[in-house]
């Protein structure tokens, strides 16, 4: 690894100067940027420069693929692998199989939303070395918070910059901590 | 907030109301060459219609019931549609006078066998007189209804406050099942009776799927269609389009799911008295239709309307609108003209006056709503929640 990383931890009372502390540092080249808060923050997704969330696509796919699934599932078993004449209907009678393609349809596309979701926010990962920092609890309660991902030799004109934006205190985690 | 009262769409009205009566006259004159099929055409433009407006009603009362805020900024052109039941209360008096060419059971001696039997066993429900009451009632509901959500939502113009928010969310809540139901005999009545043997109790639902989904289409074209102040459009965000687009999104899908209930649980049981009515759809020339319909009516738009760029562009919304509806009337006219015109076996043999029909009266409704947001303000201005509605963003 060429340098540890460090996070930098910076709380602000107020949205709008979280959201230009955001910006600023974006355009300083810092990109592996974050936001804590209790409450929904507006334009922070503008701010911290975040693409397009992919949960949309891994949904399609999951639904396509259970679409798919279910009924090449009904078609094996029902026309292929064990044939039963049910009421003379043929083996392979595509309305009799739409129930389950729908409902399979539905289950894994909402699956691959449950677990895509758990697989992009890190999920099982139980704990973060910013969660040492004692003030850093308040993301939960009332404080805003941003939090940079930087180089370890970049933490401290990180953290002078963020203190010159109207951070209220800035804190700095290296990462083995 | 300043009350801005909307002076406009004078001469949209003007010019709708043209359409309106050349549509509706050329159509009357269809009727002196040949005065059936004019009314089959007259009645399925009636049906259509009228069950957007009832759609809306429904939607703006949904809305009302889930204590909604986001649509605050639309509900007041949502409102202003389903005060044209009145007018569709007049318009239903061309059906009424000519129900002996439409509908089979107005005179049973002219049937046969099992049809004969049927009508015969139903006349203490379907006979004249009492049909017409009914239908009489739906009005009478849905117009009280509207009225009384419009009257209340303009009063608050002025008044502000409270107190009447929460009567129309009281109302939206508690009439719901009673609007749902009348819209359920509706299609019943006026629809599922052309055909004695259509026995089909989720058919009230198809009928409210499909004019659901087209109120939504109704909505966005009449948002989308003026830019002037003092309405909705000038005053929405993306996300207000997304939102209504995803509502669309949603009732293809729920339309289909109904669709295609309605279709397997007959398919399946295959009883004699059932299937003649999809057999006269699928053996027939309407066959093309209704594959149509799977296609354009669900797959392709559902997939379409996946897109979040598309739902977030009021152009591209309204086309997908537009096409809604168009494939909303093929809907109508599949489930009504085979049942109207006893020879699926002849084919689709459209005519002209299905389309004088379907401009007049969808035209007259225009013209009706456009007057009606005349004098008004263009958005519940005294409502509580318009702010919070200005500011909709969904996290």
């Amino acid at each position: 690894m060429a340098s540890a990383a460090t996070w930098v931890l910076a709380e602000f009372k107020d949205e709008a100067a979280l959201c230009a502390a955001a910006r600023r540092l974006r355009e300083l080249g810092q990109q592996r940027l974050d936001a804590h808060s209790p409450v929904p923050l507006h334009g922070i997704d503008e701010a911290l420069g975040l693409r397009k969330s992919p949960v949309p696509l891994i949904a399609l796919i999951g639904g396509v693929a259970g679409v798919a699934g279910g009924y090449l599932m009904q078609w094996w078993m029902n026309a292929v692998d064990f044939p039963i004449n049910v009421a003379n209907r043929g083996f392979h009678s595509p309305p009799t199989n739409i129930p389950i393609t729908f409902e399979t349809g539905v289950l894994l596309a909402s699956l691959s939303i449950v677990f895509g979701l758990f697989a992009l926010c890190g999920f099982p990962r139980t704990h973060h070395p910013v969660f040492e920092t004692e003030g850093f609890r308040t993301a939960s309660v009332d404080a805003l918070w941003l939090s940079a991902e930087v180089k370890a030799e970049d933490a401290e004109p990180v953290s002078r910059e963020l203190e010159k934006l109207g951070a209220v205190q800035v804190s700095r985690v290296p990462e083995g901590l | 907030m300043k009350v801005t009262r909307f002076e406009g769409g004078r001469s949209t009205a003007i010019r709708a109301l043209v359409v309106a009566v050349a549509g509706l006259g050329l159509t009357l004159l269809g009727g002196f060459f040949d005065p059936q099929r004019a009314l089959q055409a007259y009645h399925v433009a009636f049906v259509y219609w009228a069950g957007i407006a009832v759609g809306a009603l429904i939607v703006n009362m949904a809305f009302q019931a889930a204590k909604a805020r986001w649509y605050v900024v639309v509900r007041r052109v949502l409102e202003t549609i389903p005060l044209s039941s009145a007018l569709f209360l007049v318009l239903f008096v061309p059906v009424l006078l000519g129900m002996g060419h439409l509908f089979p059971w107005v005179d049973p001696s002219h049937l046969e066998g099992e049809l004969r039997r049927l009508a015969e066993h139903r006349r203490p429900y379907l006979n004249a007189p009492f049909f017409a009451l009914r239908t009489a009632g739906y009005f009478g509901l849905w117009i009280a209804v509207s009225h009384l959500l419009h009257g209340w939502s303009t009063r608050q113009d002025t008044e502000g406050g409270a107190a009447l928010t929460l009567k129309q969310r009281r109302l939206g809540a508690g009439a719901l099942p009673f609007v749902g139901l009348a819209m359920t005999f509706a299609a019943f009545d006026w629809q599922m009776s052309l055909d004695l043997h259509l026995f089909s109790t989720i058919f009230g639902l198809y009928y409210f799927a499909g004019s659901f989904l087209a109120a939504f289409a109704v909505l966005i074209l009449a948002v989308n269609a003026s830019r002037a102040e003092g309405l909705p459009r000038a005053l929405m965000n993306a996300n207000h389009d997304h939102s209504l687009g995803k509502w669309m999104l949603a009732f293809v899908s729920f339309w289909a799911y109904i669709a295609f209930s309605q279709y397997l649980l007959m398919w399946i049981a295959n009883l004699p008295e059932e299937v003649p009515w999809y057999l006269a759809r699928s053996k027939t020339a309407w066959l093309p239709v209704g594959i149509f319909l799977a296609v354009f009516h669900f797959i392709v738009p559902f997939f379409v309307l996946l897109s979040r760029g598309l739902k977030r562009n009021p152009r591209a919304l309204s086309f997908m609108a537009v096409w809604i509806l168009i494939v909303h009337y093929v809907d109508v006219y599949w489930v009504m003209m085979p049942a109207l015109r006893h020879d699926p076996e002849h084919g689709i043999a459209p005519h002209w006056t299905d389309l004088t029909a379907l401009v007049g009266v969808g035209a007259a409704a225009v013209a009706f709503v456009v007057w009606r947001m005349r004098g008004r303000a263009g958005v519940p201005v005294g409502d509580p929640f318009l702010e919070e509605s200005l500011r909709y963003e969904p996290s």
